[in-house]
């Protein structure tokens, strides 16, 4: 029998140089479902979500200790290709990147053209394909040339989500993905959050405590590098057991 | 420091604090006319009409402050309580209302017979102390009463089944029957709604959805 969750976090710690970001984190994310991570500033979430797709490894002298445990298989381990598992594991940014030079076509194709795939039928379908899962088709598709920079804001990070899905991931990290938009394309994104989470695990960092009740089937409250709570997301906001959390969500902090 | 929505809170508590005072006067003029003389039908109507405006300016302030504030936690949780306890209190204004209509079209039960007078007046006395436990505990925010508040609960239950066994088996003329009927059922209904508030108190203090039993 196949699990309910995609990935396992087992005692996993951080670091940044001498720094620990990240203290003894248990946890397991469901597939098919929207988790958030929230809590304040420097709490270790974004610490916490580049540790599962070995991205934290990339800063220098950052340090992962425990297991992140993704289709039965530990990332972290000896022979372990952080390339592949972070084509399995994609991830979408605070800021939408996009190249911006780059037509919108190529920033979809970017990815499976540096995974070797050439061939232009294949290509133009796994970036129509990209596209119409972010939403984005019907509004781009009468000019594919154009640069990913003549796109609003909310179109580019739903062009950055296009270039996460072309190479078929089974998990979509989220950092804070709707931060730097107007409310229409917040809304736009959140509503696209919803309806990938049918096909994929998503994570998604924020700092807004309504997003979080709004998008996810789970949260988890990070306080200084712990996790401090964990559960079904109607639970958390409406009798969350820690008073922690409660001073948080209920913005009783500080 | 303080939030603005612990501004708003406060004066929803504060509209149900006022509620609390209304449906507890109500209660307690018309219970008292149903034994002794007094003419306060139109009394009781007016506070009953004035507890369901209440109600519904508790409703619609806990709507405007879920509009602004998507409140969550222990805020979403008073929010949903005051609502709930308003519209309790809403329904005691009502069976204050029903007991008034007693008094005025059956002379409530003075014309019974001596066991019926004392009957209610016991039962009565044990309603009226549970809607100020309840009553005293919604203002205070406090769990303290439950024990008491349970064991009143059952006791009025018992009071409700046993008059009815009593009554069926009596000679009284039927408009006693049909006063005292009404009363006891209305005094038992009252126990009731204040029972539901109180488990709103419990939900709005603990979280935990528990039944008084």
């Amino acid at each position: 029998m196949s699990s309910p969750y995609k990935i396992e976090v087992e005692n996993l710690n951080a670091w940044y140089g001498h720094q620990q970001v990240l203290i003894d984190i248990n946890m397991k994310i469901k597939d098919k479902a929207v988790t958030a991570i929230m809590g304040p500033s420097g709490c270790g979430k974004t610490t916490f979500i580049r540790c599962l797709n070995r991205m934290h490894e990339l800063v220098p002298r950052a340090k992962v200790s425990g297991k992140v445990i993704f289709n039965g298989v530990n990332i972290y381990d000896n022979g372990v290709d952080p390339t592949w598992v972070r084509k399995r594991i994609g991830m979408v940014f605070q800021k939408p990147n996009p190249f911006p030079m780059m037509s919108i076509y190529d920033n979809v194709a970017f990815g499976p053209r540096i995974h070797g795939i050439g061939d232009k039928k294949l290509l133009d379908q796994i970036v129509r394909q990209s596209l119409e899962m972010a939403g984005l088709w019907e509004e781009v598709k009468g000019d594919l040339r154009r640069p990913a920079s003549a796109l609003s804001g909310g179109q580019q990070q739903r062009l950055c989500i296009a270039r996460a899905l072309a190479l078929e991931p089974e998990v979509i990290l989220m950092d804070e993905p709707t931060s730097h938009l107007d409310p229409i394309s917040a809304a736009k994104i959140e509503t696209l959050i919803r309806r990938l989470a049918e096909k994929y695990a998503i994570v998604i960092v924020t700092h807004n405590v309504q997003q979080a009740a709004r998008v996810s089937d789970y949260v988890a409250f990070f306080y200084m590098g712990r996790l401090v709570e964990y559960g079904p997301t109607k639970e958390v906001f409406e009798r969350p057991r820690s008073e922690l959390t409660e001073r948080y969500v209920t913005g009783k902090f500080g | 420091m303080e939030r603005i929505i612990d501004l708003e809170l406060r004066g929803l508590e504060t509209m149900v604090a006022h509620m609390c005072e209304l449906a507890h006067r109500a209660i307690s003029t018309a219970l008292h006319e149903s034994l002794h003389h007094g003419d306060s039908y139109d009394k009781v109507r007016e506070t009953s009409d004035f507890l369901m405006i209440l109600a519904d300016q508790v409703e619609d302030k806990a709507v405007e402050i879920i509009l602004k504030f998507q409140p969550v936690a222990s805020d979403l949780r008073m929010v949903k309580t005051l609502m709930r306890i308003s519209y309790d209190l809403a329904r005691l204004g009502r069976y204050a209302l029903d007991i008034a209509y007693v008094n005025k079209r059956f002379n409530g039960v003075r014309d019974c017979d001596e066991w019926i007078r004392e009957y209610i007046k016991n039962m009565g006395q044990k309603v009226m102390n549970m809607v100020e436990l309840s009553l005293a505990s919604i203002k205070d925010k406090s769990l303290k009463s439950v024990k008491e508040i349970s064991y009143l609960e059952r006791e009025v239950d018992e009071l409700y089944k046993s008059f009815l066994d009593k009554i069926a088996k009596d000679t009284s003329e039927s408009r006693a029957i049909v006063s005292s009927v009404l009363i006891v059922r209305y005094l038992e209904r009252i126990a009731d709604h204040m029972v539901y508030a109180y488990e709103a108190l419990i939900y709005m203090l603990t979280g935990r959805r528990e039944l008084i039993e």
